[in-house]
């Protein structure tokens, strides 16, 4: 069934995608659909997309945001995915998730793919698996990934291994204003956009967070406002989105792949485990690229 | 307020409660409010007649807005009736007036409360089905054709393209000669509550507000025996609100408009006499007549004290109410009747100024000509064989209806200070304030109804095997057919010319934010469509393309 | 067949409010509850046109599609659903039906394929209840 599922996903049949992205939420046949996306990839030379998370505060309009630059980016003839994350009772493991709501609904249009998932409460800003449904995603030959997280502030760090440019909103006369501060917000953010900036105060938000970023130690961040009610400011955004360097999302997905082969030979072939280390240190020096790097480690896994 | 003096009577009395056996169902309203066994002067501290009650017709007018109230003049019996296309409308108009109702009350189709034609794809299905189809002033001229519109009131549920109907109906009258001066009635233009509860939503909050504000400043100056607004908590509480959030945020959207009349630079007084107001009547008696009386007290206070209101009548709040259709159920259909009965009981003992009792049948389809008339037979026994009308607010004075009022008013005033925090009306509505307490509410009351603490005859006890069918009326699916022929006939024969001129100036009227009403007068006259008109707003306004959560 | 068991295999069901009416009180009471009893619920808003539900059941991979009515377009718009949902190769997604449905329609409804009618007043244990005994045919 799984081989069915993946030769479908290779004539970019749109269901076998919609249906492996819900195996891997699972946590079923994760290996085996690396390995088979490995192979794809090293076949293919197209660059991966950017992958762009976009986090905040719950309210602040991420899923308003992550809609409209999905817009955005289909005016500019780009296809877009979005994984848009909500969060899943720890308790009885349901979720509500809402956030279609309020993205574009564009039925006729297959260059937008919507995808909402569960993200367990707690430190999660995302979904489990989540690296490797952006495999898949960029697999099936999207232009761009767009991200949501569940909110700000729970596992940033990892959200920043995930995607390549971080943006987080925060949004005018919120009372809570330096909060995110505190989180530490800041490092892991790339672009900070001032959202809504239709309503009063907008203003005075931005110029607190360029004070902000004007202590020492803080790293070159773009702020900018934008207006999702009023569709202003989004080709800034876009435009300020590309200028960032690149994180490579592979480096996120090599780490979530050796924490994964790490665990996995811990538990069953500890014999295994201090094999790991060197192929990552070889592909730290540009010895082997991730596509080699992640095939020997699957290699270790599967031999 | 006479006080209790005798503890020991009281102790005594505590005793014996305390020693009987709890009831089977927490005693709470179907609020959720909890309720004590018995209610004495030692709930009403502080007391006074003269100040904190006084009498009917006079401020705070706890007591009802009128000193006479029914003894003098019933309520309205106003049905609410509208279906197919505008002549099968006029001659359900012409059967109610016939049976004596005093009112009429338009219900328009989904497209038309949509802002869409019936030749919309989106339209699909939904032409003439839930109301009146009006596409263009051709159909308003129909629906009122034979009707002397200067002598009776007309109301129009309405909200998104409300100013555009609005336009309809005043060049209707214009073209059938009567004088604006003289037309009285209702159009319900409450576009706030479209974003906490019903959902029938076009152009963002503040634009929307703004063309409600247009009416009210038109009307003010040239209507002015219409109600330009009706402040409706029906649909909040139909969405499921509580008692005390129905009464808040109505009051509230009442505040608002208010401000926004004041800051156009009308005059309180000039105004404030012409709002009205609708409540909905659910099933708790009490509950609800505490609701509509300390309705009537937290709005004159404001008005008064708040914004410095001079003329009484500013003072004086006004309301239509509807019996709960949430309330209605589609098992043993027969028993809607009395569910009614109760509820028009509440509302006519609460003072309300005119009345629509929903038909048993409401949950199945539109309401027969057999049931509709049994419901308006229930206002009728009411209004002349109950005895209720003989004295003026009845349970004035009741401990608890008493404590029950305060209580609303106190919870009435809790949210309007959260509403504050939270930057005021719109800035509560963009971050979905009002839907989140409606939905907690109605997911509490859904829980209570599943662990049966809440009873519902013949639903979750006393059910019945056996179902008897109601004979329901069932629309023609030609009505859409028609409707849409009637429709594109009209975009035929007009001038598109003028369409289009007419359309230029209203755009440029909102740009420019002008008071609308003049440019939507001649579009109207120049038959356009209610889709064609709210396209050209929304070129200038924006869209909102979706309800929050 | 895989029967859901709780906390297991979370069911994703999208409820869908289609068709121009806003009465979304019963799907919001519905979305919760099914919340709370584990499922995930995907929730895509109001106005939803046919074309549109259908993509979001592909896309979302839900294994139940639950729609919502009240206005009475019932026998215009579910039809056209279910037969969208066949041609795009969604068979195996279960319909449910909820709202004002008139007795007569409801077996018209469930000839065309819809699993299941909850009219106004259905105690939600007894969706709950439904759901979990017909699980998924989805992940058989």
């Amino acid at each position: 069934m799984l081989d069915d599922l993946l030769a479908r996903f290779g004539k970019r049949d749109r269901l076998a995608l919609a249906r492996l992205l819900t195996l891997v939420a699972r946590g079923e046949h994760l290996d085996a659909i690396r390995l088979a996306l490995a192979a794809a990839d090293s076949a293919a030379s197209r660059p991966a997309p950017p992958v762009v998370a976009l986090t905040g505060n719950a309210g602040v309009g991420k899923s308003t945001l992550v809609g409209k630059l999905a817009e955005y980016l289909r005016g500019q003839g780009q296809s877009v995915a979005v994984l848009a994350c909500d969060p899943q009772s720890p308790l009885t493991g349901g979720a509500l998730l809402g956030d279609r709501v309020r993205m574009p609904s564009r039925p006729d249009d297959l260059g937008l793919y919507i995808r909402s998932l569960a993200a367990v409460s707690g430190n999660q800003a995302v979904a489990e698996h989540v690296e490797l449904m952006i495999r898949l995603l960029a697999g099936f030959g999207f232009d761009v990934i767009l991200l949501e997280t569940v909110g700000a502030g729970q596992g940033d760090t990892a959200v920043r291994e995930l995607a390549d440019v971080v943006v987080l909103l925060v949004q005018p006369e919120t009372g809570d204003e330096l909060q995110w501060e505190k989180a530490g917000l800041l490092e892991v953010a790339d672009v900070v956009v001032v959202h809504k900036a239709d309503l009063a105060g907008a203003e005075r938000m931005e110029s607190q967070v360029r004070e902000l970023l004007t202590l020492p130690g803080c790293r070159e961040i773009t702020v900018l406002r934008v207006s999702s009610t009023k569709q202003q400011g989004l080709a800034e955004l876009w435009a300020a989105i590309l200028a960032c360097p690149r994180h490579d999302a592979r480096v996120g997905d090599a780490r979530a792949l050796l924490r994964r082969a790490q665990q996995v030979l811990a538990e069953r072939f500890a014999d295994r485990v201090q094999r790991v280390g060197p192929v990552v240190d070889r592909w730290k020096r540009h010895e082997l690229d991730e596509a080699q790097a992640a095939d020997e480690l699957l290699q270790l896994l599967i031999r | 307020m006479a006080t209790a003096v005798d503890r020991k009577l009281w102790s005594q009395w505590q005793r014996e409660i305390e020693a009987a056996p709890p009831g089977e169902q927490p005693a709470t309203t179907v609020s959720g409010v909890p309720i004590d066994p018995l209610y004495t002067p030692d709930n009403l501290d502080g007391f006074e007649y003269d100040s904190s009650l006084g009498y009917p017709g006079q401020y705070p007018y706890t007591r009802g807005v009128h000193a006479t109230m029914y003894r003098g003049r019933l309520w309205t019996m106003r049905q609410f009736a509208g279906f197919g296309t505008a002549q099968q409308t006029n001659e359900r108009f012409k059967f109610l007036v016939a049976k004596g109702q005093t009112g009429l009350s338009t219900a328009f189709d989904l497209p038309t409360l949509m802002g869409l034609d019936s030749d919309d794809p989106r339209s699909l299905g939904e032409v003439g089905r839930l109301g009146v189809a009006v596409d263009t002033i051709d159909d308003m001229r129909q629906l009122f054709a034979g009707i002397d519109i200067g002598k009776i009131s007309v109301s129009m549920t309405i909200n998104a393209p409300a100013a555009v109907i609005m336009a309809f109906y005043l060049a209707n009258a214009q073209d059938q000669g009567v004088d604006w001066r003289k037309l009285r009635g209702t159009i319900q233009n409450d576009t706030l509550k479209e974003f906490h509860a019903q959902n029938e939503i076009y152009f963002p909050p503040e634009p929307s507000v703004r063309l409600a504000i247009d009416v009210i400043e038109f009307c003010t100056r040239h209507v002015p025996q219409w109600n330009p607004v009706s402040i409706s908590g029906y649909h909040i509480r139909e969405a499921g609100s509580t008692a005390a959030q129905e009464l808040a945020f109505t009051l509230a959207d009442g505040l608002h408009y208010v401000d926004q009349c004041l800051a156009r630079g009308l005059q309180v007084d000039e105004f404030a006499p012409r709002l009205s107001f609708f409540f909905n009547a659910h099933n708790d008696l009490f509950e609800e007549v505490a609701k509509y009386r300390a309705a009537r007290a937290v709005w004159a206070d404001r008005l008064r004290n708040h914004y410095g209101a001079r003329n009484e009548n500013s003072w004086k709040l006004r309301f239509h109410a509807q019996t709960a259709g949430c309330s209605l159920q589609d098992k043993q259909p027969e028993v809607n009747l009395i569910r009614v009965a109760y509820q028009a009981l509440a509302a006519v003992l609460g003072g309300c100024q005119s009345l629509h009792t929903n038909s048993m049948d409401e949950t199945l389809a539109l309401p027969s000509e057999h049931a509709v008339t049994l419901a308006l037979r229930t206002q009728q026994v009411l209004a002349h064989e109950t005895g209720v009308t003989n004295t003026v607010d009845p349970l004035g004075g009741s401990y608890f209806v008493e404590t029950l009022t305060r209580q609303m008013a106190q919870e009435a005033r809790g949210y309007f200070d959260r509403i504050e925090a939270l930057g005021g009306m719109l800035p509560a509505i963009e971050r979905g304030f009002f839907r989140r307490e409606i939905a907690d509410a109605a997911f509490a009351f859904q829980r209570e109804f599943d662990a049966k603490h809440k009873i519902i005859v013949g639903v979750n006890a006393y059910q019945e095997a056996e179902r008897k069918p109601l004979d329901i009326l069932t629309i023609d699916h030609a009505v859409e057919t028609e409707q849409v022929a009637q429709t594109r006939r009209v975009r035929k024969e007009r001038s598109g010319e003028e369409q289009r001129r007419t359309l230029d100036a209203v755009r440029r009227a909102a740009e420019a934010q002008e008071n609308l009403l003049p440019t939507l007068l001649d579009a109207a006259r120049a038959r356009a469509t209610v889709g064609e008109v709210m396209v050209a707003l929304a070129e200038v306004y924006g869209r909102c393309d979706a309800a929050v959560v | 067949m895989v029967k859901c068991v709780e906390n297991q295999i979370p069911l994703r069901i999208v409820l869908a409010k289609v068709g121009l009416d806003g009465h979304d009180r019963g799907v919001k009471v519905v979305s919760r509850a099914l919340r709370d009893a584990g499922f995930h619920v995907i929730y895509p808003g109001l106005w939803q046109s046919p074309e549109a539900v259908v993509r979001t059941v592909a896309d979302e991979d839900a294994d139940w599609l639950g729609i919502s009515l009240l206005s009475g377009t019932h026998m215009t718009l579910v039809p056209r659903i279910v037969e969208m949902l066949r041609a795009a190769g969604l068979d195996h997604v279960g319909v449910l039906v909820g709202g004002i449905i008139p007795e007569t329609d409801v077996p018209k409804l469930l000839e065309l394929g819809v699993a299941r009618v909850f009219g106004p007043g259905t105690p939600m244990a007894e969706i709950i209840d439904f759901l979990r005994a017909h699980g998924s045919r989805t992940h058989a």
